[in-house]
């Protein structure tokens, strides 16, 4: 018996809310990150769910986790960058207390 | 109904098959760092003109039963500031990667625990994993010294990644496959890779000397500067798993790569008439590898951090880019034959080799030339 | 068909992992236990691709995410002080219950419009490397030269964002 794909979907899309949630609740910078991290990754279950069960033999969802990947690494690494240099201007991590790009 | 090897259920089959696979991986990590432990011992003693062990059993062979004994006796040690859960999780988790990754290691023509179509992936995804387990031992140690030597060892090893796995993309482009058995099986002639791509070799094989802490390299728990880095507050048995088991185990995988990928693996005279001979050819290749390790130990002084990350960063990493470019080419180029590619490596290699005296004398003159006027202007 | 309940419970530990450590990411105050239950949550999606039989994505993730991105967030969290009493955004301090109900009100319907789709055909696991690669490098080939590409600008934009000005050489002498 395999696992019903709606069961991989259904893991994605609570994946993808926890991180959701933890975007929205959280004020540390890095926890943020994570929590983008987290939804990628709910993104990219789904993908190759889909992709394994639906998609021809070539793979086409699954080339999209690769990109998703590139992303993710992009993203990690600029954003760690932003909040260090940030964190330099002003020693603190909390995004509510960062505003001096507010006029 | 199915029946598995030896008669039995293959659900019972399956688990058992597993059970024995982790057996006997454990049994082979811990007698091979004991026999590398004794190895490294005499052969340092013999280079630097000393006897090495020998008051333990006959020539000394008994002392690495002796200290490991002494660990696993040892009181439990751990400081009151360091963080409990992250403090035990580390050991743990720079263990378990390395052992996971005897599983694809090929030892003979059908020993191998699984042959997986993506074996060296694995392979490099276990390496990683490493890192995460030395970074978190820094950080719980609350220790400056653990902490500093656990982010050194980080930067190194993530640096030292990169020209590792470009090093592997140039067997895989030669070969046509990542699977560890297929790459054994492409070379059973005397034309080894190693003849047709020694540059990748070389590079993979510094790269690897970083990936597993081995002098010139061995920064992250360089005793004269850093204590002993991310396990300074490690003792007794939670240390000897850390060091002595994860660090051998670690070389051991990383010279059966070597002697996979470029050595022929299991392949050597008379395997075809007796399969079984392919374990001795292969352990004999593997612990070549480990004492030519051990001799550049010996040999070699350590290197500075910046120096480290120059030589991987400015030198190996464009090196390995250069070597996939080239070989790549020479693989469309020519399908059939392997000629041309090992003829343009061992160019490059030649050239590298050469080429290092030049780049060292205009950095070292550059460097002189700046020194002198910042005192220059430092005397104004 | 061999082995008719281990997937199902595999899939289930997996499920467990991947929520699990998900939620304490975001539930636990630590930033530390968060970053490494992250990397716990990316092995359990490992575990998952290799059940749908996509073993060379779940290499890839394993790589990427545990070996790279996670040791990149531990390195930001060893860099940063952290600490501080509060530990949730001001929006949502005096508004939990608000906040949960608007949260489970979208997603518990999208959770259960997920159980409702079913595949027609599960593929034949195993060996997707080769059909990968040549999806993309071929299909794929200007989306991977351009993924390349955002790689380099992202990683001269990182060192760029975290390069401290040095002073010259001459005036750090006479400090």
């Amino acid at each position: 018996m395999t696992v019903p794909l709606s069961f991989y979907v259904a893991v994605s899309a609570g994946l993808f809310f926890i991180g959701c949630a933890g975007v929205l609740t959280r004020r540390n910078a890095v926890v943020i990150l994570m929590c983008v991290e987290l939804m990628l990754n709910a993104a990219n279950l789904a993908l190759v769910a889909f992709s394994r069960r639906f998609g021809a033999v070539d793979e086409r969802g699954s080339v999209f986790v690769i990109f998703v990947f590139v992303i993710a690494a992009a993203e990690v690494a600029v954003g760690l960058a932003i909040v260090l240099s940030a964190y330099r201007n002003r020693p603190v991590i909390d995004v509510d207390e960062i505003h001096q790009m507010k006029g | 109904m199915p029946v598995g090897p030896f008669g039995l259920d293959p659900l019972i089959w399956g688990p058992l098959r597993l059970v024995i696979a982790v057996a006997l991986a454990l049994f082979l990590v811990l007698n091979g760092a004991l026999l590398q432990i004794y190895l490294e011992r005499k052969i340092q003693a013999i280079i630097q003109d000393r006897l090495g062990p020998y008051h333990v059993g006959p020539f000394g062979l008994l002392q690495t039963f002796a200290d490991a004994i002494k660990l696993i006796a040892k009181e439990d040690v751990r400081a009151r500031a360091t963080d409990p859960w992250f403090f035990l999780a580390a050991p743990a988790l720079v263990f378990c990667p390395m052992l996971a990754s005897w599983v694809v290691l090929p030892f003979a023509q059908d020993i191998v625990g699984a042959d997986l179509n993506i074996g060296l992936l694995y392979l490099t995804t276990l390496g990683s994993m490493t890192v995460l387990g030395i970074v978190i031992a820094g950080w719980a140690s609350n220790n400056k010294y653990a902490l500093v030597g656990g982010l050194r060892s980080a930067g190194q090893l993530i640096s030292y990644e990169i020209p590792q796995i470009l090093a592997l993309v140039s067997v895989a482009l030669v070969v046509g496959s990542l699977s560890m058995v297929d790459i054994t099986r492409s070379q059973p002639g005397p034309l080894v890779n190693v003849l047709v791509l020694p540059l990748s070799f070389v590079i993979y094989f510094i790269a690897a000397l970083a990936e597993t802490n081995r002098t010139p390299f061995d920064l992250p728990e360089a005793e004269s500067e850093l204590v002993a880095g991310w396990l300074t507050e490690y003792s007794g048995m939670r240390w000897g798993t850390m060091l002595a088991l994860s660090e051998y185990g670690n070389v051991t995988v990383v010279s059966s790569i070597v002697t996979t990928l470029w050595f022929g693996g299991w392949q050597g005279p008379g395997v075809d008439a007796v399969p079984i001979l392919g374990v001795l050819w292969f352990t004999l290749k593997v612990y070549g590898v480990i004492v030519v390790m051990m001799w550049i130990r010996a040999t070699l002084p350590r290197l500075r951090i910046d120096q480290l990350m120059t030589f991987c960063w400015l030198g190996l990493i464009p090196l390995a880019l250069l070597n996939i470019l080239v070989v790549a080419v020479l693989a469309l180029a020519f399908p059939d034959t392997k000629i041309p590619i090992a003829i343009a490596s061992w160019v490059l290699l030649l050239a590298f080799i050469a080429g290092i005296p030049f780049v060292q004398r205009r950095r070292l003159a550059s460097l002189r030339a700046r020194a002198s006027a910042s005192a220059v202007r430092a005397a104004s | 068909m061999r082995f008719d309940f281990v997937e199902p419970v595999v899939f289930a530990l997996l499920a467990f992992g991947v929520i699990g450590a998900g939620a304490a990411v975001v539930l636990l105050n630590r930033v530390t236990a968060s970053a490494l239950l992250m990397a716990l949550s990316f092995l359990c999606m490992a575990g998952m691709f290799v059940l749908l039989g996509a073993e060379t994505i779940a290499a890839f993730q394993v790589l990427i995410y545990v070996g790279a991105i996670t040791v990149l967030i531990i390195f930001g969290v060893q860099f940063t002080k952290q600490g501080g009493d509060r530990s949730y955004a001001l929006f949502f301090q005096k508004q939990y219950p608000l906040a949960a109900a608007l949260v489970a009100a979208v997603a518990i319907p999208v959770v259960l419009f997920a159980f409702s789709f079913n595949a027609p055909t599960p593929q034949p696991g195993g060996g997707d490397i080769r059909p990968l690669a040549t999806s993309v490098f071929t299909d794929f080939a200007f989306a991977f030269e351009v993924a390349s590409v955002l790689l380099l600008a992202a990683m001269v934009g990182a060192i760029v964002l975290t390069q401290r000005d040095e002073p010259p050489d001459g005036m750090r002498r006479r400090r």
